[in-house]
């Protein structure tokens, strides 16, 4: 069951799934992907949604260009990952793709501020350019007060926060964003998800991997997945995130 | 540059963020090469009095002397030696005296018996031997030119002699020789490379012929070589005075046994170098170690850098120049520390301080490239991560 999304198309293909399978292991073979073909575009705001064990991570790393298909093609921005050697895959993601994980997984020694300018290092940028588009990025997230704080000082919802920042500071085409509400509090899963809505712009693609419904419904497009599979993939208008027992259903 | 900038950045960083841990694994570099400089700084300080007393008295100085041939007693220099030594291109210097025999010095009216039976060296000395010597006159003036021609009975006295007559600075003073007075026109300053000066009497060519009626045939012979060239003259001494017939004269060098006791104990020295390299693999080991187990606890650190598009060499990079400068920082704190251990030593045992300042590139260079090689098991480890294994997804 495939549907092409009908959302805002029209943008240029950022990313491309073409016949992708992932095999993990040789002797007992473990098919977590099967034969995915995905299409995203600049503006897409997609979520991957779909109950564990369903390939979602396994599509995440893909995506992320940190992991290879076995089979079939994933396409970014043009490139063909498999084509690729391991540093122009690792340039590739610099330059391309921003990270939000689950766990923030900020640099614990560095400052917010240090944490952000990580994603500017190796560019060749002088020190006080790298420094302002680091508190630039910051001040994004409502953060700018926050500079020299290290992750301990901060709370969850900062720490998820500073990770945005980190992942938006290069500029990327293309945001992914794994379970980014899911070791946060109600209150601060809607500071971060009000984030991810205003990042959601037609020149760029976000990419939301969930189990959480409520946040599928923020987005414009929903895939879903199961056993390895896209079993939807849906357009949809997206609807503010709500917190949960405010009465409204997603 | 920025690039290297970055990395530099990034693995001081990475130091800095666990001090206590940075400082323990330092603690190699720092103990191999306090080891090393102490060993080789205590080693040499120990004969540092030597060696600086050395530098000041100068190796150029040769002596000859007549060889004892057969046949021949009291053997002297042939009366040209002098002038035939000077024409050695690499002699800058060349002066002789003579030893005038059977001469009773009286410093004063009472001790003639002591004298007589402990006589007093006398030489026959010319103008330059001083200058040849390089050592100063304590007091008054050398016997010159003039004493000669005017045929004055002056004499200068050795340091030595000087002391044990009792001679006060600038006093007028006469010496009797075999019953003929002399004035006291001066003072040598002691000649540690000869010390048989110290307790001479010298008087002029025209005195010695005059009132001892000897030839005054030169008996022994100060030559000073240019510097580095002292081997080589004292070679040619024996050809240039008796045209090869070497066994007829015996030449010296008188710095050449301060030189051998200046030597430090290589064995000593030896010993400890060895000890300090030790403490340095031992503690490259240690950084080895450290550095895997922090690879490890940093994993997240390094899949979200490789996420955020840091490559594999880079990574690799980063954790080896952690260990450079690990080993930097620890090396130059060793050195410092060397270099205290041996000033303090020094300072309570008299010692004169000797450290080669120009070996420190090299014990430090040994400290990084030790840390260098200890991290490159651990930089690699690092490089090899796959993020995607680190970052715990989903």
């Amino acid at each position: 069951m495939h549907t092409p999304a009908s959302g805002p198309v029209g943008g240029e293909p950022l990313l491309e799934l073409v016949g992708a399978s992932r095999v993990f292991g040789q002797e007992a073979p473990v098919h977590a992907l099967r034969d995915v073909t995905l299409q995203v575009r600049a503006g897409d705001h997609l979520a991957i949604i779909g109950p564990s064990g369903s390939g979602k991570s396994t599509m995440l790393g893909l995506l992320g260009v940190l992991d290879r298909p076995t089979e079939g093609a994933v396409v970014v921005t043009g490139h063909d990952t498999a084509a690729l050697a391991d540093d122009e895959r690792s340039r590739l993601r610099g330059e391309v793709i921003g990270f939000v994980f689950q766990q923030f997984h900020l640099i614990p020694y560095l400052t917010a501020l240090g944490n952000v300018e990580t994603a500017l290092c190796y560019r060749g940028l002088a020190r006080a350019e790298r420094r302002e588009r680091a508190l630039a990025a910051l001040a994004e997230v409502g953060l700018a007060d926050r500079a020299d704080h290290r992750p301990v000082q901060l709370s969850g919802g900062e720490q998820q926060r500073v990770a945005i920042a980190r992942a938006i500071v290069t500029e990327p085409r293309l945001v992914l964003a794994d379970e980014p509400t899911g070791a946060l509090d109600t209150v601060n899963a809607v500071l971060v998800m009000d984030i991810f809505a205003r990042l959601a712009q037609a020149d760029r693609a976000l990419i939301l991997v969930t189990h959480d419904p409520r946040i599928a419904a923020t987005t414009n497009r929903v895939v879903s997945m199961r056993d390895g599979r896209i079993v939807s993939d849906v357009a949809q208008a997206p609807t503010p995130f709500v917190a949960e027992g405010s009465g409204v259903a997603p | 540059m920025s690039r290297f900038r970055d990395l530099l950045g990034i693995a001081i960083g990475g130091i800095l963020a666990r001090k206590a841990r940075t400082l323990l694994i330092m603690l190699g570099p720092v103990v191999g090469v306090a080891a090393m400089v102490g060993a080789v700084g205590l080693t040499e300080s120990a004969k540092g009095d030597l060696k600086a007393r050395l530098d000041e008295l100068g190796t150029t100085l040769i002596t000859a002397e007549a060889g004892t041939a057969f046949g021949r007693q009291n053997p002297t220099l042939p009366a040209d030696a002098v002038r035939r030594v000077r024409a050695i291109p690499a002699v800058e210097r060349a002066s002789a005296v003579a030893e005038v025999p059977g001469v009773v010095t009286l410093p004063s009216e009472g001790g003639a018996d002591y004298f007589e039976t402990f006589p007093v060296p006398v030489l026959a000395a010319d103008s330059r031997l001083p200058a040849v010597l390089e050592v100063p006159v304590r007091s008054g003036r050398w016997l010159d030119r003039a004493d000669r021609v005017n045929r004055t009975r002056a004499v200068v006295l050795g340091g030595g002699l000087a002391d044990e007559f009792g001679l006060i600075p600038g006093e007028v003073r006469t010496i009797r020789l075999n019953g003929i007075d002399y004035g006291v026109v001066g003072v040598l300053e002691r000649v540690p490379l000869e010390p048989n000066l110290d307790n001479a009497v010298f008087i002029t060519q025209w005195a010695a012929e005059n009132d001892f009626a000897t030839e005054g045939a030169p008996t022994k012979m100060y030559v000073r070589a240019a510097p580095g060239t002292t081997e080589q003259v004292d070679a040619a001494i024996p050809v240039a005075v008796s045209l090869g017939s070497s066994d007829s004269v015996t030449t010296r060098i008188p710095s050449a046994a301060l030189e051998a006791s200046a030597q430090a104990d290589r064995t000593l020295q030896q010993t400890a170098l060895f000890a300090g390299l030790l403490a340095l693999a031992v503690g490259g080991l240690g950084i080895a170690n450290v550095m895997s187990i922090s690879v490890l606890q940093r994993s997240a650190e390094i899949g979200i850098r490789r996420a955020l598009g840091t490559t594999r060499s880079l990574i690799g990079l980063q954790f080896l120049a952690e260990a450079l400068v690990v080993g930097l920082i620890g090396g130059i704190a060793g050195a410092v520390l060397g270099v205290g251990v041996v000033a303090l030593v020094s300072a309570v045992a008299g010692w004169v301080v000797v450290i080669d300042l120009a070996m420190m590139p090299v014990w430090i260079g040994l400290a990084v490239g030790v840390a260098v090689l200890a991290g490159l098991y651990p930089s690699a480890k690092a490089a090899r991560l796959e993020p995607l294994e680190t970052l715990r997804l989903g």
